[in-house]
């Protein structure tokens, strides 16, 4: 077991590790890349700065010093990441550090709320559809799960910006927050965040608990032929019970995989979505980033992005052993030979 | 232990009284009537033991008993149950009484263990919200758990922190078992609890689920199909054929004295050890559908005494003689046509099997070891080390012309992966294997560069697998299925020909119309209908070797003289080898010795005896070889299930197999030498190879050694310490 854990670790580091190295083969190697366009946008603005202003300039925008060796300008570059050292942002003028930092809670609010959602609804929708098999109630579910789950989330978004936020005004189009709150723990400042945040959610949430609902449904019905029920009712447990333990956690188990993926999926996902909310989380200022160029901070976005998701699915990984045990057993069947 | 004569003394008060009791299904053909008017009486402290064939309503009669039919099924009839002098109805009940009942009263043990238990809770668990939901103390609960896992030969605290995958099937049964016990029922409700598991494990849970018998006071209904395993257990039989109760009586009656046609030909249809082969027979036709029983005499289609009264009126099941009930008009003149094969007065003498074998190997494995690496693997596998299962070690063997050679063992021997290296499915780790003296690996990779192409090699060893109904895709016709091979490898043959060869196979195998059975897809054929067709496949490419893995062991009882027979036929026609894989030493038996075959025995990934059939079945050398035989050995009634003559009743691990030679932790015979030095096959002196220090020369060590002290024995992967 011990063995596991030291390899899924190892597996984690080297994928964080694997994704800067492209990060800098990206901003190094490719032609017309970041340092030219730096470079250019240089020029262009101050021509009387001489050449070796402006090599250090970009230096000090890219992180990597274009005279050094090839070797040397790496560990420099993951060096400046190890501590926090992301660059800085030529649209903003800001180290990308602190604007990510400061981005990064409301995305992980966001996804957070979204994803209990989205399982929250899906398993109990799935469960109910899963005890009624047959009836019209689950027909009709399966109906609109498969139709709202077919609808692409940016869609369902723009439209209800245009909706519920344009045309009526009942919902923020774009922030955080109201500027007349006072961050910190009082009522007015969470209720704005769940306010500003509502559209984002819902857009999610809707064109996800469909599937999971259907994937519910189906692991339900699986669990319901089992024959552990049958010895479970004919032991006489308490139907309550047998519900929880035996067909609800046997259901989930297989719904944990489509857990993790979706943490990837939303963080993707939130470039976009928060670009058409206007709601500055970390995908916000990568489309900004692209939008303006701003290579430093798109890297320093995109890195943090995949080390989100590595831990997301590290934690996943590791906590599934706990809520199924065959997963934590190795080898399983030895009677196979 | 075993009382003189315990049949009379038992036959008191009545537990159940079952009474026309039916079950119904309502389909769209028709109304299925799974169990048809049963009628029975169940003793207190009686074991009764209910014996069928699949789709015979055996296990309907199970769930009766507990009122727990599957739904949409319907339960009429009435259902008596005793408790205390006290009668309850027991389809009269309130769910809450219902609910009571069962498991405080009536426990049931179901066929899977492993899916019996829900494989995300712990087996504490498990007994822990049994008692919970009954309202016992759980402590004293949990005691009495404790006990009754150690009464099963379990170690109680290991299995009660185990998780259900964590334990083997064995021992999964036998915590199945204390768990249906731990409300202290009257009764017991056994549907086919053995029938997953290996035949030591089988007649080592049958005499422990005796003792336990004996010492709660219980009464078991034991269904199964396999009527020879449970006549030395159960003190009455019942024999049910096509939803009904055919014949009822004392197991001796039953088992030694049968009345009933069917049960006469379903004695002589089941392999033993010591009948002589040429008097075992199938049964001929098949089971009758639950929509469509004939009228009368269900049985009726298939019966050599069956004249009009049985199509016109169904028999009564009626007293015959003493307590022995019949349904049959004509059971004296079945009891004097119908002659029994154990009970013969001819000479039990076999016809001299005279083999056809060649005198140069086909196959031969030299010095073979098959290892396969559990975990590790992936990208990070560095980082843990993988076990590795020892699945073949050491193995050498030849495979001529026309021959056949059965391998039997308990199931992780590694039976299955050296039959698989013999037919170039699975690469040997070590060692070589040869097809007519050239490496076949080795032409595989192009190393060598012999007269026999790779292609041929493939196609002249074929396999057939334990599951016809995975083995053919259920998507496309009989046809289609059949044509891939000879596609494949005659690629010129003329469309017309392949399609003639393929109804020849058909009709020549009893599928007839060969051009109605073409057509069909695998769900339109029966058990053994399939397997014909994945014998038929196997066939059409004229291969020199077919490796048969437990070909038989997923049909019916009274199939499986008929399967062999069909294959033994094919090879005196296609001029085909055999490898035989079975559990089942009296199925090898039979398969081999009608072949003048050779047995091979396998422990732990070992070939521990190796020869003709009738030296190893009838003076079997090895400790273990015994105790397969005491496994199979049943058709003596008179002497009740003794403990095994072995000192563990599970497998070791196959990670870690022990030093030396590797049966000395069960061995009754193990002394002190045994634990280091590992004997091999060919330093014997004996009749035919055995691996075992008792069949060297005289001055070996072995003699002058100390036996095995089990107190100071550690056992490497097995908990068990049986007494």
């Amino acid at each position: 077991m011990v063995n596991y854990y030291l390899a899924r670790t190892a597996q984690a580091l080297f994928t964080v590790f694997a994704v800067m190295t492209l990060a800098f083969g990206l901003i190094r190697l490719m032609p017309g890349g970041p340092m030219d366009f730096v470079r250019a946008q240089l020029q262009q603005e101050a021509g009387a700065v001489d050449q070796a202003q402006i090599n250090a300039m970009v230096e000090v925008y890219t992180n990597v010093h274009p005279e050094q060796p090839l070797l040397d300008q790496y560990v420099d570059y993951m060096s400046g990441i190890m501590r926090g050292d992301l660059g800085v942002s030529m649209w903003y003028d800001r180290p990308v550090s602190e604007i990510l930092a400061m981005a990064l809670p409301w995305t992980v609010f966001v996804m957070t709320i979204s994803l209990a959602f989205t399982f929250g609804i899906g398993i109990s929708l799935g469960a109910a559809m899963a005890y009624a098999e047959g009836s019209r109630f689950d027909s009709i579910s399966t109906l609109v799960s498969i139709f709202l789950n077919s609808i692409p989330y940016y869609v369902a978004a723009i439209v209800m910006v245009y909706f519920l936020g344009y045309e009526s005004g009942m919902f923020p189009i774009g922030g955080r927050i109201s500027s007349d709150v006072t961050p910190g723990l009082n009522i007015p400042f969470i209720a704005s965040a769940f306010y500003h945040a509502a559209l984002p959610i819902a857009s999610f949430v809707i064109t996800a608990f469909g599937i999971q609902a259907l994937a519910m449904r189906g692991n339900s019905i699986r669990v319901l032929g089992e024959d552990y029920l049958r010895v479970a009712q004919l032991r006489g447990l308490p139907p309550h019970d047998i519900a929880l333990r035996y067909i609800g956690r046997n259901a989930i188990l297989p719904m944990y995989t489509g857990f993790m993926i979706s943490i990837g999926f939303m963080f993707g996902g939130s470039v976009i979505l928060e670009e058409i909310f206007a709601y500055p989380g970390v995908g916000f200022y990568m489309f900004r980033g692209i939008e303006a160029r701003d290579y430093p901070l798109m890297m320093g976005a995109f890195i943090l992005i995949t080390v989100a998701v590595v831990i997301g699915v590290y934690v996943a990984d590791l906590t599934y052993g706990k809520l199924d045990p065959r997963a934590s057993t190795k080898g399983g069947d030895r009677e196979a030979f | 232990m075993t009382e003189p004569e315990p049949t009379t003394t038992k036959m008191g008060r009545p537990v159940f009284e079952v009474e026309g009791a039916s079950v119904t299904y309502d389909m769209d053909r028709g109304v299925s009537r799974v169990l048809d008017d049963a009628t029975i009486d169940i003793f207190e402290e009686e074991i009764l033991g209910v014996v069928g064939e699949s789709g015979s309503g055996k296990s309907m009669f199970a769930s009766s008993l507990l009122n727990a039919v599957p739904p949409p099924g319907t339960l009429d009839g009435e259902i008596r149950y005793h408790r205390d002098g006290e009668v309850i109805d027991l389809l009269g009940l309130s769910p809450e009484q219902l609910r009571r009942v069962r498991w405080e009263d009536v426990a049931m043990v179901f066929q899977g263990a492993q899916s019996s238990f829900n494989p995300t809770i712990s087996i504490r668990r498990h007994f822990e919200e049994t008692l919970e939901a009954h309202e016992y103390d759980i402590e004293n609960g949990l005691e009495h758990a404790r006990q009754l896992l150690a009464d099963l030969y379990l170690d109680p605290e290991r299995v009660l922190g185990s998780y259900p995958h964590e334990l083997s099937g064995g021992m999964q049964q036998r915590a199945l078992i204390a768990l249906s016990l731990v409300l202290e029922p009257d009764v017991l409700v056994m549907d086919e609890p053995t029938a997953a598991l290996d035949l030591l494990m089988q007649r080592s849970i049958l005499s422990l689920l005796e003792n336990v018998k004996e010492k709660y006071e219980l009464t078991v209904v034991f269904i199964t199909h396999d009527l020879p395993l449970v006549a030395g257990l159960a003190d009455r039989l019942a024999v049910m054929y096509s939803f009904k109760f055919v014949e009822i009586g004392r197991a001796e009656d039953v088992f030694s004295n049968p009345k009933h046609p069917y049960t006469r030909a379903l004695l002589n249809a089941i392999p033993n050890l010591d009948t002589p082969r040429s008097r075992m027979h199938p049964i001929e036709g098949s089971a009758p559908d639950p929509v469509n029983v004939p009228t009368g005499c269900s049985y009726h289609p298939r019966c050599p005494l069956a004249d009009e009264q049985c199509e016109a009126a169904e028999p009564p099941l009626a007293e015959t003689t003493d307590k022995h009930h019949a349904a049959c008009y004509y059971w004296e003149e079945a009891m004097e046509e119908i002659e029994l094969s154990i009970e013969s007065d001819e000479p039990a003498v076999d016809d001299t099997v005279v083999g056809r074998q060649s005198d140069e190997p086909v196959v031969s494995v030299d010095a073979v070891d098959v290892h396969f690496e559990q975990g590790g693997g992936g990208l990070f596998g560095f980082f843990s080390d993988p076990d590795t299962v020892h699945a073949v070690d050491d193995a050498n063997l030849e495979i001529y012309e026309n021959d056949v050679v059965a391998l039997v063992g308990e199931s992780g021997c590694g039976k299955t992966t050296l039959g698989k290296a013999i037919i170039a499915a699975q690469r040997p780790t070590n060692g070589t294997v040869r097809y007519r003296g050239q490496d076949i690996w080795g032409t595989r990779d192009g190393r060598v560069d012999g007269e026999i192409p790779w292609e041929q090699i493939r196609r002249s060893l074929q396999m057939i697998h334990q599951d016809p109904g995975s083995s053919l895709n259920s998507h496309r016709k009989i046809k289609s299925s059949l044509e891939d091979p000879l596609r494949r490898w005659h690629p010129n043959m003329d469309p017309g020909d392949r399609e003639e060869r393929i109804l020849g196979m058909l009709e020549y195998t009893g599928m007839s119309p060969p051009t109605d059975y073409a057509l069909r897809y695998p769900h339109q054929l029966s058990g053994g209908e399939k397997q014909r067709v994945a014998l038929i496949r196997a066939l059409l490419m004229n291969p020199d070797v077919i490796l048969a893995d437990e070909a038989v062991s997923a049909l019916d009882v009274s199939l499986r003289l008929e399967m062999m027979d069909l294959m033994l036929e094919l090879q005196d026609a296609f001029d085909t080898s055999y490898v035989f894989i079975s559990h089942n030493l009296s199925n090898a038996r039979y398969f081999a010795g009608n072949a003048d075959g050779r047995i091979g025995v396998m422990y732990l990934g070992e070939l521990v005896e190796l020869g003709p059939v009738d030296e190893v079945i009838d003076e079997p050398l090895h400790p273990y070889t015994k105790v397969l035989k005491w496994a199979t050995d049943d058709m003596e009634l008179s002497d009740r299930i003794e403990d095994p003559p072995i000192r563990g009743i599970d497998i070791p691990d196959p990670v870690n197999p022990p030093a030396g030679c590797r049966f000395h932790t069960r061995c009754p015979e193990a002394r002190t030498v045994c634990r280091e030095e590992s004997p091999s096959l060919d330093e014997a002196v004996s009749a035919h190879p055995t691996a075992c220090f008792r069949e060297y020369p005289m001055e070996h060590p072995y003699w002058d050694s100390e036996p095995v002290d089990d107190a100071e024995e550690t056992v490497t992967g097995d908990p068990i310490d049986a007494g």
